[in-house]
């Protein structure tokens, strides 16, 4: 081997290693899609809601894909670390990601470093209305006795942000005369804990997510922000029945890179609108107290986003 | 009597074939999870998630649980040997570790530190059997200003990690507090020391500091010396050892240390959010302040390993009961063994004691198993294992680079991260190098976040009243505690200097 010029060596073995790596991959690329596994981006950590979702869609359409879809779990900055590596790889539809509401709400005012254009979704998945939780044995009964009292003395309320939706229906009721205190806490089980402690009189969440307090009658919900009625309470008061209309849902959706092949983003849509219409499915949405018809298929996903980003926009509260 | 006989049901739930082998391969994967420093245990319960829907419910809490306990462990091994903690939890564990490990008594610091994952894993197992529902109150009296005060606890332990300067170790750990700044503020989304730097924008990690300041730094180190051993250096870790325990006499000399350390891990692990990490960190901290042997700390007294271990293996026990009890997961591994739950249609809570009794005490049959378990692997590995250390140390060094990079980027999959570790790698070696402590470094960047999130949702939360910090009872308590081991050696420091300086004066007069 030759010792004094190593460089030469790695070089041509690095030519013949990506040739030989190439070449049967640009062929099939032509024949068939998708040609490898597609890498499924969570840009939030694992075993939260994106990732259960994402593990969940992964195993229903692999078999159909013919390709696995391996989980990238890539958080930070409110989902956008994980939006910047989707952006980043080729728009060939090797690459997908879950966008939540969340990471809408950082577009909103057109400051993020990416658009909405810039994403194509091929369709929302889940959709759960967020609400005001307070522990079981909690003096008030229903909202107006809560509403009420917020108006005389300051009520805490755990969210999970600031900028974020949650701050936003909370901003409404202040507008209205309330002292709702948001507090933020960004871990799950600290804004589980602040409630059931004691340390703030209010959750926002959503249904699904804190299921397990609800049926062991720990906490109890005691308005939705929703159009319709959260499915298994329909007795609990909706906010517009209080003057405030605003009413951002959690949502989730799985997005490509715009740029992308149509025929791929229809091959993937269509992956998912039968995933979506799997019994399976839907008995996930079940599970997690979500809109029965909170899928919405790629054609109409679109104009979903830019409504909720527009709603996001009008509401966002000074700072 | 009640108790008894439901733990005996649940360890003859425990003890059939087939959940006899889950609970070993949990107990394997965990511990290889933890010995590579990106995959952190959390990850490793993650991706073992999926495997276990199609199990029933029993196996599949058995594996998690298994996983959780072990993969506290597996991190010692790789910090007492190369100082490269697989764990954040397992940083304080090189202080000591790995200064016994260059004395050659590597052996002998990784049967400390099985002794004391042993004792800490089966006290708290049998705290959180006996009193799961009393001390799961504990986990919501705390608040975030509690918390903040927890993590100050540990942050304030940095006077025993200054070695030969004070000064030296403030600066230091300022400066891992000013590293954990970088990014996008937590609680208003401001950027601060971005510099419109995308992959700034998420913060450095404190992964890569830690192995990068630990890992690459001590091998650039030791690659500067040429890689020459030192007399009795850690090139040879078996040979003179015949034993790698200690005696019980050395072992019931720690009494204090062990009880200490295993009831701060019990407390701090109950505490959601906060977990074996700072339980390590904090009950390092009390052995530096209140231990009898605390002047040689962080030169490789065992007692700094039984702190660190023993806490850290007990929080584990913690953790689990505000999950069981209530529902709440306190760390990101009991939040995947929650998820286990549910999937299987069983949600955690004051009912679940009542309605799948047999099921809880299955989980805690499983960590008394997977404790003793988790030791008897350890101690066929430690032999194999220094073995290691006889292999030419440029050689194992190369390894320890190799696995240094892998973990930072099985971590994130950013390959930015790699040149973010290396740096930190050269800023170890400098430290090192002009006599700056790195562990003050390592603990502001871990801890800094903490405490950062938790003052400020305090102050929120109390419309900028900072009086709170000191009113409330426990965070009052645990801050005087902390003031106070402060402000001792920064008297003594200073007393001493001023003693000194009139000597001096006082001698040419």
């Amino acid at each position: 081997m030759d010792d004094r010029n190593p460089n030469a060596l790695r070089r041509s073995l690095l030519i013949a290693g990506s040739t030989l790596a190439l070449a049967p991959r640009l062929a099939l690329a032509q024949a068939k899609y998708p040609s490898r596994p597609v890498d499924f981006v969570v840009p939030w950590g694992p075993g939260g809601g994106a990732d259960q979702l994402a593990r969940r869609l992964g195993s229903l359409i692999e078999k159909d894909l013919g390709t696995s879809l391996p989980i990238l779990n890539i958080a930070g900055a409110t989902g956008n670390t994980g939006m910047t590596k989707l952006l980043s790889a080729p728009p060939d539809g090797h690459t997908m990601a879950v966008f939540i509401a969340d990471t809408l709400g950082t577009l909103a005012g057109g400051k993020g470093r990416y658009k909405l254009a810039d994403l194509a979704p091929l369709g929302i998945m889940i959709r759960q209305p967020s609400g005001f939780f307070v522990k079981a044995d909690a003096k008030w009964k229903t909202f107006d006795e809560l509403l009420a009292d917020a108006k005389k003395g300051e009520i805490k309320v755990g969210i999970t942000g600031f900028g974020g939706p949650d701050e936003m229906h909370v901003v409404k009721f202040n507008e209205q005369g309330a002292k709702f205190r948001p507090v933020p806490f960004a871990k799950p089980g600290e804004r589980y804990a602040s409630v059931l402690g004691g340390h703030a009189d209010v959750v926002i969440e959503q249904a699904g997510d804190v299921r397990s307090f609800l049926d062991s009658k720990q906490m109890r919900p005691i308005v939705f922000f929703a159009d319709q009625p959260q499915v298994g309470y329909e007795s609990i008061a909706l906010a517009k029945q209080h003057g405030v209309t605003l009413a951002i849902s959690q949502f989730r959706a799985i997005v490509m890179r715009a740029g992308t092949d149509p025929k791929h983003v229809a091959t993937m849509a269509a992956a998912m609108d039968k995933a979506a219409q799997s019994a399976e499915f839907k008995k996930y949405l079940a599970d997690e107290l979500a809109f029965a018809d909170s899928y919405i298929p790629a054609a109409k996903a679109g104009p979903f986003l830019a409504e909720q980003l527009a709603l996001i926009d009008a509401n966002m509260p000074k700072s | 009597m009640e108790i008894l006989s439901l733990l005996a049901t649940g360890f003859a739930q425990l003890f059939t074939p087939v959940n006899l082998m889950v609970l070993a391969a949990g107990l394997v994967l965990g511990m290889l999870v933890a010995v590579l420093p990106g995959l952190t245990l959390v990850m490793g319960v993650v991706l073992a998630l999926p495997f276990t829907y199609k199990m029933g419910v029993a196996p599949a809490l058995i594996l998690l649980t298994a996983m959780y306990v072990s993969g506290t462990y597996g991190g010692a091994i790789t910090a007492i040997l190369f100082r490269i903690p697989g764990e954040p939890m397992d940083v304080p564990l090189i202080w000591d570790g790995y200064e016994m490990a260059k004395r050659g008594e590597a052996a002998l610091a990784l049967g400390w530190s099985l002794v004391a994952a042993l004792v800490g894993g089966l006290v708290s197992a049998v705290v959180m059997v006996l009193l799961a529902k009393p001390v799961a109150g504990i986990a919501l009296a705390f608040s975030t200003p509690e918390f903040f005060a927890i993590v100050f606890f540990g942050l304030a332990s940095v006077v025993t990690l200054s070695g030969s300067s004070l000064a030296n170790a403030l600066i230091s750990l300022c400066l891992g507090l000013l590293i954990a700044t970088v990014g996008v503020d937590e609680v208003y989304g401001a950027d601060r020391f971005t510099f419109g730097q995308p992959f700034l924008q998420d913060g450095i990690e404190f992964l890569l500091v830690m192995v990068g300041a630990y890992g690459i730094g001590e091998v650039l180190t030791r690659m500067s010396t040429g890689f020459a051993a030192p007399e009795g250096g850690a090139g040879q870790g078996t040979g003179r050892f015949r034993t790698a325990f200690p005696s019980l006499a050395q072992i019931f000399a720690l009494k204090a240390t062990f009880a200490r350390s295993t009831a701060t891990g019990i407390v701090v692990g109950v505490v959601p959010g906060a977990g074996a990490t700072v339980s390590a960190f904090v009950a390092y901290g009390l052995e530096s302040q209140y231990g009898k042997n605390r002047a040689a700390l962080g030169s490789g007294a065992p007692e700094g390993i039984v702190a660190a271990k023993s806490a850290a293996t007990a929080s584990v026990g913690g953790a689990l009961v505000p999950l069981l009890a209530m529902g709440i997961p306190g760390s990101g591994a009991t939040a995947i063994i929650l998820a286990a739950f549910l999937l299987h249609g069983i949600q955690p809570g004051p009912q679940v004691f009542v309605a799948n009794a047999e099921l809880v005490y299955t989980v805690f049959a499983t960590v008394f198993a997977a404790v003793i378990g988790m030791c008897i692997l350890g101690y066929f590995a430690i032999r194999p294992l220094c073995k290691v250390l006889d292999a030419p140390e440029a050689i194992v060094s190369a390894f320890v680079v190799v696995f240094c990079f892998v973990g930072a980027f099985a971590a994130r999959n950013n390959l930015s991260d790699l040149n973010v570790i290396a740096a930190f790698g050269v800023l170890g070696f400098l430290f090192e190098r002009y006599g700056f402590p790195i562990a003050p470094l390592v603990l502001g960047t871990i801890l800094g976040p903490l405490a950062e999130t938790n003052f400020m949702t305090t102050m929120v939360s109390f419309d900028n009243d900072w009086t709170v910090f000191f009113t409330r009872p426990i965070s009052g308590g645990i801050l005087a505690f902390a003031a106070a081991g402060l402000a001792w050696p920064l008297a003594k420091a200073v007393w001493k200097r001023v003693h000194d300086s009139r000597r001096a004066h006082a001698r040419p007069g």
